[in-house]
């Protein structure tokens, strides 16, 4: 038995995860993040059913997080086999590689403006050398220009 | 509802209507989008914590968020990898971010006193499914970053509509905490319910009976929790709910099937064709 204040932190807590993972499969292209999105969905729920369970002191709540947890799993596995053959397909992540099946009278979705490319040049980190000096030629520098 | 919660539901309207402004600006200039700047999405951190700030302020003046500085450290932690998760680039850092929101998460059942889904949110999730998403973006990583991953669909709305649906829960959440129940609603706890019925039986009887000792409350009036919570959670699935554990092992069993089976096309291999040649 958990008392009331503990019970409406954690529905807040709840609350706000499944609105973060609401607005994420909304707005997220990438179908691996929009599935991401659908599970912090499922963690703000079980947060919500473990402090009724625990406020109400009944085992129900548990019980049912524990079917989710499985259902969650199956889920995973079956939609990350029909991602991994979309990708097949298209050779893309993108939902909106789809649209082919959108209703007749819907537009379709055109990005006019895409991101200038950004490409990022990854900064490695700095390893610097520690421990015993190890025997070697000198003409090798010890850092890595990779990890 | 008394006339001190009406007072204070005033100023808290005010804080929880800024908060959930604040909420729906970051989320939209944090969400990838085509025109986003390093200036932009730094704007979108501070009005992230701004946010944060008043949304805990909301649910104090509501009467809710408390001094537990465990809670709220993990709160904390899931509540903001959670938003990483949504707002981040790269899939594959998503994904890392989710992990640290189950780390939260499991944080949070933990100090709710459910040790054993804490454990299992860890070892399920961040062991199991989370590896598999993992295994699937290296499969299906095109090179480079994916403009899609840098363009989002209308994150303006998205963002004005999630903030207000988490501004409505946390009203009815302040709601609740404001007006306890009447005691005619209030659920007799399970725990008090198996004691009353355990108590008139034979009590030397009831102590050796190990399925009554096992169910019957070790410390009912606990905070944490008690020392006997997993065997209590099994005595429940594997009494009441032994049938939907059941279905639940075929569910497990069908979805492992037809995974295979979608991702074989039913293509004769060529050990098929060995074997129809002896």
């Amino acid at each position: 038995m958990i008392p009331a204040t503990m019970l409406t932190n954690a529905l807040l807590v709840g609350a706000v995860l499944f609105c973060l993972g609401l607005v994420g499969i909304l707005t997220r292209r990438n179908l691996i993040v929009m599935f991401l999105s659908a599970e912090l969905m499922l963690q703000g729920v079980s947060v919500t059913l473990v402090a009724w369970s625990r406020y109400h002191g009944d085992w129900g709540g548990q019980v049912l997080v524990v079917f989710v947890l499985t259902v969650a799993a199956c889920e995973a596995a079956v939609a990350l086999v029909f991602v991994l053959q979309a990708f097949a397909r298209t050779g893309r992540l993108d939902a909106s590689a789809w649209q082919a099946l959108r209703e007749e009278n819907l537009p379709r979705v055109i990005d006019h403006e895409l991101p200038a490319d950004d490409r990022v040049v990854p900064t490695w980190p700095h390893l610097s050398p520690a421990g015993v000096l190890p025997e070697g030629d000198d003409s090798r520098s010890l850092e890595r220009d990779h990890v | 509802m008394d006339p001190v919660s009406t007072a204070t539901a005033a100023p808290s309207g005010l804080l929880l209507a800024g908060s959930v402004a604040a909420i729906a600006a970051s989320l939209w200039l944090l969400l990838p989008k085509a025109s986003d700047t390093v200036a932009s999405r730094r704007l979108g951190f501070l009005l992230g914590a701004v946010a944060l700030v008043g949304f805990a302020a909301t649910g104090r003046s509501l009467g809710c968020v408390g001094e537990d500085a465990v809670f709220l450290t993990v709160a904390g932690i899931a509540v903001i990898s959670g938003l990483a998760t949504i707002v981040t680039r790269s899939p594959v850092y998503s994904a890392i971010w989710f992990a640290m929101t189950l780390a939260g998460v499991s944080g949070v059942l933990l100090v709710l006193g459910a040790q054993f889904l804490g454990v299992a949110t860890i070892v399920v999730y961040a062991g199991a499914i989370l590896v598999m998403f993992l295994f699937v973006l290296m499969l299906a990583q095109p090179s480079g970053m994916a403009p899609y991953d840098r363009v989002s669909n209308e994150p303006m709305l998205a963002a004005a509509a999630g903030a207000v649906l988490l501004g409505l829960l946390t009203l009815s959440i302040g709601r609740l905490s404001a007006a306890e129940p009447p005691a005619c609603c209030r659920m007799p706890s399970r725990a008090q319910a198996v004691a009353a019925a355990a108590v008139p039986a034979d009590g030397a009887a009831a102590k050796d009976d190990e399925s009554t000792t096992l169910i019957a409350p070790a410390t009912a009036g606990g905070d944490t929790g008690d020392a006997n919570e997993v065997a209590h959670l099994g005595a429940e699935l594997f009494g009441r709910h032994l049938f939907a554990v059941e279905v639940a092992g075929v569910l497990l069993l069908v979805s492992l099937v037809g995974a295979i089976a979608v991702v074989s096309r039913g293509e004769a291999t060529e050990t098929d064709h060995r074997r129809e040649g002896r």
